[in-house]
């Protein structure tokens, strides 16, 4: 069994509640480091080798370091939880379920970025957690873990939490500022890069809710041990949240030393395929990265066996990798379309588009078109071309990365499942009646040239 | 100067500039959206992608948007680059994936830069065979036409109506590939500058509604360069005409005047030319005559009196010195109220001693600072305004470029940094104005406090006087202005008629030059009244009152009164005392209004569609505009020719031709030497390239040999224009002309009005052969004193009397304009402010209807209560339809 630093006291009944959370250790981090000059949290941070779990696996300590600190203007921590990726809901579980160790995380980041004013920025949806949080900062503050003169630290921190309107786009961290101060949530371009104008054009820290709840425990052990669990760059541990074709769907904290194997079929993580089903593709990061067939998942192209780490799983490109995103772990069994699928999430990309840059805003809604013809047994064998050509001239050419994440998708999907989509074009009537139980889903394939 | 290789070939190029902007400079066809020269980059649409290289030797590059990246010395680029195009053809392949292709039955047809690009391109042919989107429309009012679907979403109307023009009910709603740029609901755009969304527009969202009402193709116009007829600003318009009608006006780039832009009095204020109001035969004592008659009974009302001359302050230079050389120099008065006429005469005299420097629009955009006295430009000079926005913005964005360095260029991350950063403005005005929300200090007060908060910055500056009696609030606002301009370094101070007050504009000169003797380069702005204010001022005529006084004098004179309303102008009692007391009244103008009623001899006159002048603007900058047209009307001649004629009949040399324009003007410099050079302002008729003329009528103008066909099948000779070297007719000189004589923007693969690109030294920059107009105030002559340090006393409220001051509304108080149905709409009605404690006194509430008692003249008007206004002053809408001259600048009695 794997290590667990933060779901590990979600079973403890009353956890929610700032005295049991108390109780069982809560808040140490908070006493500890308020003792360390904040120079020194971050170095700790700098030391476990901790990466951002919002997608793009920046390394934390490094972002903070960054941050300009101009004399006279504020400095802002925003934690980014707007989760709004398909497949992604390890921060929902996280906050809903231990809310005080996203406070204890906000508490020391606060202090070690010198932010007084810290930002929730929390999905709309998620309305019911809103009321979690707010109760958590409150008896948070009332024990004297918010407020003036923290721990009589003389550093003063409060944490307001704002709703999102319910936009993906305002999980993008600019899209996110904007949004934040009363605007469009349109992405910004940048440079200006956040740590140096961005909240009310103030230096900003914008971090994921794990992210900023990992910091507890290497508050607690110390960047050093932090740094031991996992393997290679890909240090601690991750929350995955697991769902479709899995016999127990749900939210893992792996350290970062098993196989994919492993965790797909171990009965600790998601039990394997139910009703005994074949496994016949997984995208392993969220929505946005590239889907691998089955026979590229465990293994890379190269044969080794495929780990849940940073590194392993984007192992060979996107021509046989992929990449671990946010951790939104989406089993597919053999009966699954993948057609049917890249529609869903052409559909979700389209909507959730800011419509600021042309390749994204008209790309995204041309490829779902597409895609629903041949979906719907309307397609032609040329569309899966021209499918093709519409996402590799998105990708790289837009304004902020839901470009990328709305091309990458159908790109794997094309790459790795070609004779799907031609299926569905040579056999309209049977696409239109049903659309599963395509056979020989893993073999291996000829990768298609981009 | 860096130097970069475009496809292998080196070229010097501007630094601080982006690839796109030296691209284009260069005189490539590279196609873009976003991108706006006078709003910078923001990296939406994806059109301008180029391919950068590491170095000569990487052959891969990659893809970027070229108005996004600033050019580097050894820069490689591509723009032949395959990938680079086809990335382009696609982008133009998704935008049109929605776009309904109606080009058609869309306005923009013909005129389109979302047409141009897609040729550019190359991409011809459709791979999406799916729906389109739709949208619902909206009503946006008398002046724009919206039709959604066309729609590219690259965000130009949005970025120009909210943070270039301030508006603030247009904007984007919804998202991804249903955005929709509109109002939140139906309803007039507000924005007084809404008609530049016309042009911004890259597409046929936006469109001029009023074009729409008499639509014609642009390649169907027969159009001239043109200058702006509605305030002193003098913004440089093209005029299109078909048949017979004015269709429409759209913006000539003058890098230092208007640039790329224009306000909605002068774009849709046209109308008035179409009118049904129009003069359209001569007529004597009220009944229509012929040529004939009108020169016979010219004759015997000429020559057996002695004539006097009223100036106009809204007729051209021609005009008005015909109208001088007729009656001569000393029988010359201006058709402007003394007041106003005293102030012009200290505003020529500053000017004249070149003392300081006129501040021309760009002038004001490039200050670092700007001190408005007593002037309300919103209403009064809408393009200044505009002016004094964007040196606010761009002040406080290179405040905040400062320490974190950006190009002035990169439009959105400028804008993150700057956030509320502006440059410093201060607003002192009688009451509030729209330029209030960004100005760093704003004051109301009355003028003669204005004045002396004026003279107080100026000593500040540079302590030159003993200021006794002023308040200490009022010494501390000096000393934080003082302080503030201290900092700059090229300040623009702006001030004008309006407060009625000669100490403001002594103020204001006294700050400049106090800002001079304390190192700083400023530049000075005085806004008059009219279009051709200025010009008038500078003749120099005797005051209106004289008039009155000889004719009270002299029994048989023969007044001419040159295109002007006498009753707008001037109080009523005035005027009706010297009309009553006139012999002969001789008007000449092109609409019917209170003074031509009182004519005896009514003379049509051209207006600027189908005449040549040249007007004189606030800046002293002398344009001419050209004739557009020639009406179906003989007797609608431009007022110079009439006079000309009027002087050949005394001097008994009528030969039945009319001079020509050149010979006006020369004449005009030899007898008037302030106005020597004014023949500069543009090419003379003689002028021609290669011998050809500068046709007035695109090469793809259609129907030529038809449009006249009803009334004769051959088709008329074209009439030759011996007033200016551009002709009526399609066949001429194709290549760039002379920049004041740009009769449209057009260039192969560039039907748009982007096509200004290519008629521009550099993108942004100075048209190719300098900009438009001379400015005539260069001269240091006339004496001035150092600082006129004359501070009045303070302003005392009076028992029982009120200051009269006008209020200025940008659309109403032109008098031309309002003929156009679209502005009269937008007209307010007419109303009376007075201060809350005022009103108290009065006992009156808003709307109460409230007597004027002057002189000789009493006006009702509902009261509105302005808060901002200080007690003792009464403010009355100025100029609207149905109102009259006031004593403006004079103690007025009110009565419920
Ligand atoms: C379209 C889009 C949506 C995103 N949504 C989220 C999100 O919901 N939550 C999140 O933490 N990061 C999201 N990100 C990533 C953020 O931009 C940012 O990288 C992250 O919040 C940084 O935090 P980290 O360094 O802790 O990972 C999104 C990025 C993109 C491009
Ligand atoms: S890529 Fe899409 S979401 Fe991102 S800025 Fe462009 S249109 Fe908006
Ligand atoms: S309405 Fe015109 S200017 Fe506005 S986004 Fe659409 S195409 Fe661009
Ligand atoms: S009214 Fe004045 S500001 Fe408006 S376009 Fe005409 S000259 Fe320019
Ligand atoms: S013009 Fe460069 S991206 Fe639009």
């Amino acid at each position: 069994m794997g290590k667990k630093l933060l779901i590990d006291r979600v079973g403890i009944e009353g956890i929610r509640y700032f005295d049991t959370y108390r109780k069982h250790g809560g808040y140490a981090s908070v006493e500890k480091a308020f003792k360390m000059a904040p120079a020194d949290i971050v170095e700790e941070i700098k030391k476990s080798g901790l990466r951002g779990r919002g997608g793009a696996g920046f390394p934390t300590g490094m972002k903070w370091s960054f941050l300009a600190k101009p004399e006279g203007v504020p400095r802002y921590l925003v934690c980014n939880a707007d989760e709004s990726e398909p497949g992604t809901f390890k921060d929902r579980y996280l906050m809903e379920f231990i809310p005080h160790l996203l406070i204890e995380g906000l508490v020391v980041s606060s202090f070690a970025l010198g932010s007084n004013r810290t930002f929730i920025y929390i999905r709309g949806e998620y309305a019911w957690i809103v009321d979690i949080l707010e109760q958590a900062i409150e008896e948070a503050r009332q024990n004297g873990f918010l407020g003036n003169n923290i721990l009589n630290s003389g550093f003063d921190c409060e944490i307001y939490v704002q709703r999102g309107a319910g936009a993906y786009i305002c999980g993008e961290e600019t899209a996110l500022l904007e949004s934040l101060e009363g605007k469009r949530g349109n992405p910004r371009i940048k440079p200006p890069f956040p740590a140096v104008k961005g909240l009310w054009d103030s230096p900003t820290v914008v971090n994921n809710v794990e992210t900023l709840a990992a910091v507890v425990p290497i508050i607690n052990m110390g960047g050093d041990a932090y740094s031991q669990i996992g393997i290679g760059k890909s240090t601690g541990t991750k929350l995955i949240s697991a769902c479709g074709n899995i016999n127990r769907p749900g939210v893992y904290e792996i350290d970062m030393t098993i196989s994919v194997e492993e965790f797909v079929y171990s009965d600790e993580y998601c039990g394997g395929i139910p009703n005994g089903k074949k496994l016949k593709a997984c995208i392993p990061g969220g929505s946005s990265v590239p889907i691998l067939p089955a026979n590229l998942l465990f293994k890379t192209a190269k044969g080794e066996k495929r780990m849940m780490t940073y590194e392993s799983l984007a192992d060979g490109g996107f021509q046989t990798g992929s990449m671990m995103g946010s951790g939104g772990f989406i089993v597919l069994d053999e009966d699954q379309c993948v057609v049917r699928h890249t529609l869903t999430l052409a559909r979700f990309y389209r909507h959730e588009s800011c419509g600021q840059c042309s390749p994204c805003r008209e790309g995204t809604g041309w490829m779902e078109k597409i895609l629903n013809n041949i979906e719907y047994g309307r397609g032609k064998m040329n569309d899966i071309d021209l499918l093709w050509d519409i996402q590799r001239r998105i990708e790289g050419n837009t304004i902020c990365p839901l470009g990328d994440a709305a091309a990458w998708p159908v790109a794997a999907a094309i790459r790795h499942f070609r004779d799907e989509f031609e299926w569905h074009v040579l056999n309209p009537e049977e696409s239109q009646k049903r659309n599963y139980g395509l056979a020989n889903y893993a073999e291996p394939r000829e990768v298609v040239a981009s | 100067m860096p130097k970069i290789f475009i496809d292998n070939t080196s070229y010097e190029v501007k630094a601080g500039k982006n690839v796109l902007e030296a691209c284009l400079t260069l005189g490539f066809d590279l196609p873009y959206f976003c991108w706006h020269p006078a709003m910078g980059s923001v990296g939406a649409c994806r059109q301008c992608a180029v391919k950068v290289y590491k170095d000569e030797n990487d052959t891969s590059g990659k893809i970027i948007m070229s108005c996004m990246e600033g050019v580097r010395d050894g820069m490689h680029l591509s723009i032949d680059d395959k990938a680079a195009k086809a990335f382009r053809e696609q982008v133009i392949e998704w935008l049109m994936t929605n776009h309904p292709h109606d080009c058609p039955v869309c306005d923009e047809g013909g005129s389109c830069h979302l047409q141009d690009m897609t040729v550019m391109t190359g991409h011809d042919y459709r791979r999406y065979d799916y729906k389109k989107r739709t949208y619902v429309n909206q009503y946006l009012g008398p002046f724009i036409h919206h039709e959604m679907n066309r729609c590219i979403q690259c965000y130009r109307c949005v970025r120009f109506y909210k943070d270039y023009a301030g508006g603030k009910d247009l904007n984007v709603f919804a998202a991804h590939n249903h955005v929709y740029f509109g109002r939140e609901k139906d309803g007039t755009l507000e924005s007084p500058f809404s008609g530049n969304l016309a042009e911004v527009c890259p597409t046929g969202v936006f469109t001029d509604k009023t074009l729409r009402q008499h639509y014609t193709r642009k390649w169907d116009l027969t159009s001239a360069p043109s200058v702006c007829q509605h305030c002193s600003v003098g913004c440089n318009t093209i005029a299109g005409e078909r048949y017979g009608g004015l269709r429409n006006i759209v913006n000539r780039y003058n890098a230092e005047v208007n640039g790329y832009f224009l306000c909605d009095r002068g774009r849709f204020g046209y109308e008035f030319v179409n009118s049904e109001n129009r003069i359209t035969k001569p007529q004597v004592m009220h009944q229509a005559v012929d040529e004939n008659a009108l020169m016979h009974h010219l004759e015997t009302v000429l020559t057996n009196h002695s004539l006097i001359g009223i100036g106009s302050p809204r007729a051209s230079m021609e005009s008005n010195f015909a109208l001088l050389d007729l009656v001569g120099k000393e029988n010359f008065f201006c058709g402007v109220y003394n007041e106003e006429m005293m102030l012009e005469r200290r505003i020529t005299d500053i000017l004249d001693s070149g003392k300081i420097p006129v501040a021309s629009l760009k002038q004001i955009e490039d200050a670092d600072a700007v001190v408005i006295l007593g002037e309300d430009i919103w209403n009064t000079a809408p393009m200044m305004a505009l002016a004094v926005r964007q040196s606010v913005m761009k002040t406080g964005g290179r405040e905040a470029t400062e320490k974190t360095p950006m190009p002035e260029w990169h439009e959105l991350a400028v804008k993150e940094l700057q956030q509320n950063t502006k440059g410093f403005m201060v607003n002192v005005t009688v009451t509030e104005t729209s330029l209030d929300e960004i100005a760093s200090l704003n004051i109301n007060a009355a003028p003669d406090d204005i004045a002396r908060l004026g003279f107080a910055i100026a000593n500040h500056i540079h302590p030159s006087l003993e200021l006794k009696n002023f308040e200490e609030a009022v010494l501390a606002k000096a000393k934080t202005i003082a302080d503030e301009l201290l900092k700059c370094s090229n300040p623009v101070i702006i001030t004008g008629t309006s407060c009625y007050n000669d100490p403001v504009l002594r103020a204001a000169f006294d700050i400049a030059a106090a800002l001079k003797a304390a190192g700083k380069a400023p530049a000075i702005a005085f806004v008059v009244p009219e279009c051709n204010s200025m010009g008038l001022a500078m003749m120099r005529g005797h005051a209106f009152d004289t008039a009155v006084r000889r004719v009270n004098r002299e029994p048989n004179v023969t007044a001419v009164i040159l295109e002007q309303d006498l009753y707008r102008n001037l109080p009523a009692g005035i005027v009706d005392e010297f009309l009553s007391k006139c012999r002969n009244i001789i008007v000449l103008d092109s609409l019917n209004n209170a003074t031509t009623e009182k004519a005896h001899v009514l003379i049509p006159a051209s207006t600027f569609a189908e005449g040549d002048g040249t007007l004189i603007s606030y800046e002293g900058r002398a344009q001419r505009y050209y004739q557009v047209y020639v009406p179906d009307n003989k007797y609608i001649r431009e007022s110079w020719k009439w006079l000309s004629r009027m002087k050949m009949i005394i001097s008994g040399k009528a030969n039945g031709h009319d001079p020509h324009h050149d010979s006006v003007i020369s004449s005009l410099e030899t007898a008037l030497r302030q106005f020597a050079g004014i023949s500069a302002a543009a090419p003379s008729s003689g002028f021609s390239i290669h011998g050809e003329q500068i046709p007035r009528e695109p090469h793809r103008y259609s129907g030529r040999t038809a449009m006249l066909a009803n009334r004769n099948v051959s088709e008329p000779k074209p009439v030759a224009d011996g007033d200016s070297p551009l002709s009526f007719t399609m066949e001429g000189y194709q290549g760039t002309p002379p920049s004041s004589a740009i009769p449209f923007f057009w260039k192969p693969g560039w039907n748009s009005p982007q096509a200004v690109n290519k008629y521009q030294q550099e993108i942004g920059g100075d048209l190719i052969g300098g900009n438009p107009g001379v400015r005539l105030f260069v001269k240091s002559s006339g004496n001035m004193p150092e600082f006129f340090k004359d501070y009045p006393e303070h302003f005392r409220e009076r028992q029982n009397k009120w200051l009269l001051l006008p209020q200025s509304h940008v659309f109403g108080s032109d008098e031309l304009s309002v003929y156009s149905a679209g502005i009269a709409g937008r007209s307010p009605e007419p109303y009376m402010g007075l201060s809350p404690v005022d009103a108290k006194m009065l006992d009156v509430t808003e709307g109460s209807q409230v007597t004027i008692k002057s002189e000789k003249e009493e006006y009702s008007f509902p009261v509105k209560i302005v808060e901002s206004l200080r007690n003792g002053i009464v403010l009355v809408s100025k100029g609207l339809p149905g109102t009259q001259g006031m004593s403006w600048g004079n103690w007025v009695e009110l009565a419920k």
